[in-house]
């Protein structure tokens, strides 16, 4: 009895069904019902504002992109076109390199550090905790705060050798660490900075996904003798499963389109340790005034992600329908 | 009262209940014990967490090394307001992010309405365009964006700077609208075509009409993505008159010697609109809607 219990609860909240609910997902009422022309009309008016504003800001900007990083030109002037020079120039230089294998692994951290806080803490909280809910609103503030907020009391509190953290070292003589002058240390601090403005956000994605989770699941569990971690490894995460993925897929477009984590804190440097690709593509354009390589850096980005993300959208939605 | 509290399934699955012959009152025991732990757990972590935001507020509140007080302050904000252009830079902060919030509302609503309701090979090409769109890094438009402002007169403009915050919140918005429209029962809105209701009256009476959470929760995204923008506000404004919060905060550190007081005390009134509306409106803000918008679809 109690085993039939688990595993119908079991599948049914794989589901995300609800205790008492129907069996089947929640579906949006019928919607292939045939469009009249008058309603055809309705919707495209509906929809033209979104489609200038996508094609003024996203679209155009995109084909000019384009044509910039053919050419040599500069931010007044297009120039001359040079075809694909700009690409094999950029291809060549090791700063993109150095800067490609900087973004990949503090989109790594970002991702994971992030995620496995967000998720001990989305656990934690979800036990009965005095003043709980005071916790989950004040742990959410490193992400409410603006980055220029956060990056300056980060300047502020490990910036020289002589603030506060650095001193504390000192006088607990584990020497002065210099916390954004040592390239490694740098790109460490940077990463750190990162996984603390992310983590609430993987808070709330990990909360939500398990406020959905049907709990009496764990009960059948218990009683058939699975210990803490079986419970949440056999059965805590894979209902969560889809919900993280989808928090990974964000978390890793948030990370490697970061620019002010990294710029507000270091500028990138010291010695490039801390360069993303896409601080790399603003100081070439910007500071040095290379349009084209910029541009070229900033394109190589932008092809790597449309790929990457329509494959990570027809998985959603492969999931979703499941 | 605690056992009862704790045998109940909603205390979780990693430190809830596992044992179910111990007595009673053992388990009620180290159920308490158990929640003061977590409670000295999580105050910890919250604290550390906390640390950067603390010195903020204490820096702002301490007196500048120019003072003659001692102790707690509030000096600083009145002299950040009358020795710089923060009420300028906090005046147009406040008009961007509310024009940036109000237009992708207003764009992002139909738009997800569409998205909702129709179910083309078409519609559905616009969705998958607004995902790849979103995830594109905004330094690649950026820099045609410039060109084509400048040309238009848009760059160092608080109009320009607002256009391309809406164009970047759409994506995001329109999925987030497309996803609360989903969840409002269409028999709803075929009542009021039967009663002679046109689709755009159905749009506006029965489906906005019910989805203030939907609408409140895009208005939230928008705002927190406008007033926290630093990368399209350091390319495209240019004079100190112009600056959004972001960049006045950051002109502070063009000068030699920091002065940290100041600088927290504009840092503290850049935080605090963000906090209240958050703290105002997070029962309406699920961000689990915003991954919800894309899986759901």
């Amino acid at each position: 009895m109690a085993l039939t219990t688990a595993q119908t609860g079991l599948s049914r909240a794989r589901r995300g069904v609800a205790p008492g609910g129907s069996g089947k997902p929640a579906k949006p009422a019928n919607r292939k019902s045939k469009l009249s022309s008058q309603t055809r009309k309705t919707f495209f008016w509906l929809l033209l504002p979104s489609v200038v504003l996508l094609v003024l800001i996203h679209g155009y900007p995109l084909a000019y992109a384009g044509v910039q990083a053919t050419h040599n030109g500069s931010l007044i002037d297009t120039g001359e076109f040079v075809g694909l020079e700009n690409f094999a120039n950029v291809l060549a230089s090791d700063a993109f390199w150095k800067a490609a294998r900087f973004t990949l692994l503090f989109t790594i951290v970002g991702v994971f550090g992030s995620w496995l806080m967000g998720l001990g803490l989305a656990l934690l909280l979800r036990t009965k905790i005095p003043a709980g809910g005071v916790f989950k609103v004040l742990l959410l503030l490193p992400w409410v705060v603006p980055i220029v907020v956060s990056s300056t009391a980060w300047n502020w509190l490990l910036g020289t050798p002589d603030s506060l953290i650095p001193s504390m070292f000192r006088n607990l003589g584990l020497g002065t660490p210099l916390f954004l002058a040592d390239p490694t240390l740098a790109a460490i601090t940077v990463m750190v900075f990162k996984v603390w403005i992310s983590f609430p956000f993987m808070m709330m994605m990990t909360s939500a996904a398990l406020a959905s989770v049907d709990t009496t699941v764990y009960e059948a569990a218990s009683m058939d003798g699975a210990s803490r971690w079986q419970q949440f490894s056999q059965i805590t995460l894979p209902l969560i499963a889809r919900s993280t993925y989808i928090s990974w897929i964000l978390m890793t477009i948030f990370c490697v389109n970061d620019f002010p984590t990294i710029y507000l804190l270091t500028g990138g440097g010291p010695v490039d340790a801390t360069t993303s690709l896409v601080v790399l593509a603003y100081r070439t354009v910007f500071q040095d005034f290379q349009t084209g390589p910029g541009v070229a850096i900033a394109f190589l980005m932008t092809i790597t992600l449309v790929v990457v993300s329509v494959i990570l959208y027809r998985q959603i939605r492969k999931s979703s329908v499941e | 009262m605690s056992a009862v509290v704790h045998a109940h399934p909603q205390s979780g699955p990693v430190l809830g209940v596992t044992g179910t012959g111990k007595p009673n009152r053992a388990l009620s025991d180290a159920g308490l014990r158990g929640r003061w732990w977590r409670f000295a757990l999580i105050l910890a972590i919250t604290a550390v967490v906390l640390v950067p935001i603390m010195v903020t507020v204490v820096l702002a509140v301490t007196p500048g090394p120019t003072s003659t007080s001692t102790g707690f302050t509030l000096e600083n904000f009145g002299s950040v307001f009358s020795q710089t252009l923060a009420s300028t830079w906090l005046q147009n902060s406040l008009i961007t992010t509310l024009s940036t919030v109000v237009v992708s509302v207003a764009v992002a609503a139909p738009a997800g309405y569409v998205l909702s309701r129709g179910r083309s090979k078409a519609v559905s090409g616009y969705s998958l365009l607004l995902f790849v769109m979103q995830s594109l890094p905004i330094i690649t438009s950026v820099v045609p964006l410039f060109i084509l402002f400048a040309g238009m007169g848009l760059v160092d403009n608080l109009m320009g700077l607002t256009i391309i915050y809406v164009g970047s919140t759409m994506t995001v918005a329109t999925w987030m609208m497309a996803a609360y429209f989903d969840s409002i029962p269409i028999s709803l809105e075929e009542a009021s075509w039967i009663d002679g209701c046109s689709v755009f009256g159905s749009f506006t009476k029965v489906v906005l009409r019910n989805s203030l959470p939907g609408v409140l929760s895009t208005a939230i995204f928008a705002f927190l993505l406008a007033w926290n923008d630093y990368l399209v506000a350091i390319v495209f404004l240019r004079s100190t008159e112009i600056f959004t919060l972001p960049m006045g905060v950051q002109s502070f550190f063009q000068q030699n010697q920091t002065d940290w007081t100041s600088v927290m005390a504009l840092a503290v009134i850049m935080m605090l609109p963000p906090i209240i509306v958050f703290a105002a409106l997070n029962k309406y803000f699920s961000v689990g809607g915003i991954g919800g918008s894309l899986a759901g679809r």
